[in-house]
């Protein structure tokens, strides 16, 4: 379907949401909880300007920093509550963009998460989301 | 005769003619607020939507919004297009598998350059995500 991965060291992440799963794979480097997240863009990701749509950038940030969110809460289940993006520069088709998720901080019932995705040296997307770890108060 | 999801009325427009939209969507345009002042779009949430907890995925939401939103930015000028700068979501409630998912969006502010828009994605009286963004409106200085 999709072009071999470009970057060696790769894996393809298990993923789990459906909606995740149709718009992959998402490919990672290294192990919890430093784990590297990383897409190919193809033709499905594309707007009409040939750009990768907003929604494509956010869905693989959401899903790349809810993996390092399981990474440091030994899976358990959480939602996002609110996710901030800046969209900094266009990434187009063949690009690859990789993610090394941060934690800011974890308080009892909240993950405080941010990301800078970049293609090459350059961030083309930045992203800071909250997360609500359910059953927590 | 209209071939749209159920719950989508016919004389919704599709808004996803290509690209990530069409392979997410079909998404739809409905009729603006009888004053003007809100711009109105669809999609009827279907199983490649949802995440693994039985709602519908944040990323399309956000997809969803985005699209919503870019279009009513380019809307407001004559510019071909315009492009998200930033854009901010609080997810408010869940969606849910063959909820018909709206977006009322509304332009705050239309400066010279930049488009200040927000919006709410509802399932009938249930709000799931409030949304603020910037658009660039490219073409322009």
């Amino acid at each position: 379907m999709s072009a071999p991965f470009p970057l060696p060291g790769y894996k393809e992440t298990a993923l789990v949401d459906p909606f995740e799963v149709f718009v992959g794979p998402v490919y990672e480097q290294g192990e919890p909880p430093a784990r590297r997240f990383a897409i190919l863009i193809d033709a499905r990701h594309v707007n009409m300007r040939g750009v990768i749509h907003g929604g494509m950038l956010m869905t693989f940030a959401d899903a790349a920093l809810g993996q390092a969110v399981w990474d440091v809460t030994d899976r358990a289940p959480s939602v996002t509550l609110n996710m901030q993006s800046q969209f900094l520069k266009p990434a187009r088709a063949g690009d690859v963009i990789v993610v090394q998720p941060e934690l800011i901080r974890r308080t009892r019932s909240f993950v405080f998460m941010r990301g800078d995705f970049r293609v090459g040296d350059e961030t083309v997307l930045a992203v800071s989301s909250v997360w609500k770890l359910l059953g927590q108060d | 005769m209209s071939d749209h999801p159920a719950g989508i009325p016919p004389e919704a427009e599709i808004a996803s003619t290509g690209g990530f939209n069409k392979y997410v969507g079909p998404l739809y345009r409905l009729p603006d607020s009888a004053d003007g002042a809100v711009r109105r779009f669809a999609f009827a949430v279907a199983a490649q939507h949802m995440n693994g907890s039985g709602s519908v995925h944040g990323g399309m939401l956000m997809s969803f919004a985005d699209t919503a939103m870019s279009r009513t930015a380019r809307l407001s000028t004559d510019a071909k297009s315009c492009s998200t700068v930033s854009l901010n979501c609080d997810f408010v409630g869940p969606g849910k598998l063959g909820d018909v998912i709206e977006a009322r969006v509304r332009v705050t502010r239309r400066a010279r350059s930049m488009v200040f828009v927000s919006a709410e994605l509802v399932a009938g009286e249930r709000i799931l995500l409030v949304a603020t963004g910037l658009w660039k409106i490219l073409g322009q200085a």
